[in-house]
């Protein structure tokens, strides 16, 4: 008797719900609010990713598309299957580090590079818009005062120091050819050792900053580098692959909004560059601004809102 | 599962050799572990049996260490980072200010409220009518601490130490964070890649290598501790049996 009541209550909360969850949708359609999926938008666990999945989120909601926000992820290895599975359906993407998570080979070419990946993800049901011009890529860094001393600009620069340099980067950077391997292939490069320290994050920037490694690995668009001063090494040797921005989204949202929504999303990457996201980099990281307000005002300045 | 173990087994019969195979990673860790161990025994050990003795402060100390304990260790690694970098810029004997140092204040750290707290409660706990019989036959100050309490209180103290140990060897994997070497290399450079064989490698080194360490300190109280004292134990379980 008592499960019975029981169920007539959870249907009934059932009913109500669904009830609520109808009308919901249909208040929306009346002020121009487009009819379909929400669009999942996520990013990864770092800041520039939290900025620009803010950028991509706002001008959405801006033009009546249905969204729901999935941030600070986590790496490539949770993020992308998430969006393969569909559990998130708009992510921006870096060309070259996609690519070759993918299995394929990038190479500086960012045409060539792109198109590689579209190959490589269209029959997991991923679509790559279009790229736009801003870059992220591994950079080479050293501070100011060793730029000077020792009269460096590009990376090969540093051949002429081998074994006196200490490099720090990440972990995994001895095993990638973008870091450590390609730096002793391509470069040529010998360093007196390689410190394991985080991702382009503080513990580096210390390091560095206190002189307890000589060279870092950081990332391009990395405002800090800006901040204390750094000096950004030339890839010369052309080393780093494309890695230029670019939101990846999914056959079913495709299938859904159609063309309006990639043309929307293509203004949107193609109007963003390298120096105005190492300056929101710089904003969100050193002055702790925050990302929504960032992203707002960015759409703002450049007519989207 | 099978093929997990049989990848296991090749890394053990492949990684022990080299800069970076595991006989080295094993002597830094215990390298570390045992710096630290030690400097904490050094500054834990007289004071607590010096604030047991003189029964003054207690209190104080004991609130104090046990707030230590509350500090997580990843945090102490962290916190000292940005110090032992200045460190080492200023003082010029120490080449730097990663690795060793930071992963040591965190060990250091970690070690000496175990030690303190049963160091002094050692000492507290001897029966005030022994150290009274001590005195009656003339035995005062230092050497009623030295050749009655000390002693008496042997058991726990070991214990601390070991207690001590074993947390200082878990735990020294976290220098890996902070470019230091040792086992943990295995597990934060293993999961970097996504190389789970290495992670599991690196993890299943570090149980050994505690579950040794507790061996081994077990053993060493087993010599050390008087052998009245250690009969006296033996009763005293039997009594309660």
């Amino acid at each position: 008797m008592r499960i019975r009541i029981r169920n007539r209550a959870v249907g009934a909360i059932l009913v109500a719900l669904a009830l609520v969850v109808s009308a919901c949708g249909d208040d929306g359609s009346g002020d121009g609010t487009k009819e379909g999926p929400t669009i999942t938008v996520s990013s990864f666990n770092f800041g520039e990713s939290l900025i620009l999945g803010e950028i991509y989120a706002q001008v959405l909601e801006a033009n009546g598309y249905p969204v729901s926000r999935t941030f600070n992820l986590g790496s490539r290895e949770l993020v992308n299957p998430a969006l393969k599975n569909g559990e998130i359906d708009l992510l921006v993407e870096y060309t070259g580090s996609l690519l070759t998570f993918e299995g394929g080979t990038p190479t500086p070419d960012p045409e060539e590079t792109y198109q590689a990946l579209v190959a490589a993800v269209t029959d997991a049901g991923l679509v790559p818009l279009a790229y736009g011009p801003a870059e992220d890529k591994n950079g080479i860094v050293v501070t100011a005062e060793t730029a000077a001393a020792l009269s460096l600009s590009t990376v090969s620069d540093l051949a002429a120091y081998n074994g006196t340099l200490v490099f720090g980067g990440p972990p995994e950077c001895p095993e990638r050819q973008y870091c450590l391997i390609g730096l002793q292939e391509v470069y040529g490069l010998e360093f007196t050792a390689f410190r394991p320290l985080d991702v382009g994050g503080p513990l580096t920037v210390a390091a560095l900053e206190g002189g307890e490694i000589d060279v870092a690995l950081l990332f391009t668009s990395d405002g800090v580098i800006a901040a204390k001063g750094f000096v950004l090494l030339a890839d010369d040797l052309n080393l780093q692959p494309a890695e230029n921005i670019v939101p990846v989204t999914t056959d079913e949202i495709v299938a859904a909004y159609g063309d309006e929504l990639a043309a929307l999303l293509d203004s949107v990457t193609a109007k963003i560059t390298t120096i105005e996201l190492t300056e929101l980099n710089k904003r969100y990281g050193i002055d702790a601004e925050d990302a929504d307000a960032l992203a707002r005002e960015w759409l703002e300045a450049n007519g989207f809102l | 599962m099978i093929e997990f173990l049989g990848d296991l087994f090749r890394w053990f019969v492949e990684h022990w050799d080299g800069d970076a195979g595991y006989l080295v990673r094993i002597w830094e860790h215990v390298t570390v572990s045992a710096t630290a161990l030690a400097a904490a025994i050094v500054v834990a050990l007289p004071l607590g049996a010096w604030l047991g003795h003189t029964g003054r402060g207690g209190f104080a100390a004991v609130s104090l260490v046990n707030i230590g304990r509350a500090l997580p260790s990843f945090g102490i690694v962290a916190l000292a980072l940005p110090l032992t970098i200045r460190l080492a810029d200023a003082v010029p004997f120490i080449d730097s200010g990663l690795g060793f140092l930071p992963t040591f204040v965190a060990l250091f750290a970690l070690a000496l409220p175990p030690i303190f707290t049963n160091t002094h409660a050692g000492i507290r706990s001897v029966d005030p009518e022994t150290v009274e019989a001590a005195r009656g036959m003339g035995i005062t100050g230092t050497r009623v601490l030295t050749t009655v309490e000390l002693p008496i209180a042997s058991p726990i103290i070991l214990a601390g130490i070991r207690i001590a140990a074993v947390q200082v060897v878990a735990t020294a994997p976290l220098g890996a964070l902070v470019a230091y070497g040792g086992l943990g290399r295995f597990i934060i450079d293993g999961f970097a890649v996504r190389d789970m064989v290495q992670i599991a490698a690196g993890a299943v080194l570090v149980a050994l290598l505690a579950v040794a360490t507790d061996v081994g300190f077990s053993r060493l109280e087993r010599r050390v501790v008087p052998v009245g004292m250690a009969n006296a134990r033996h009763r005293r379980t039997a009594d309660v049996g």
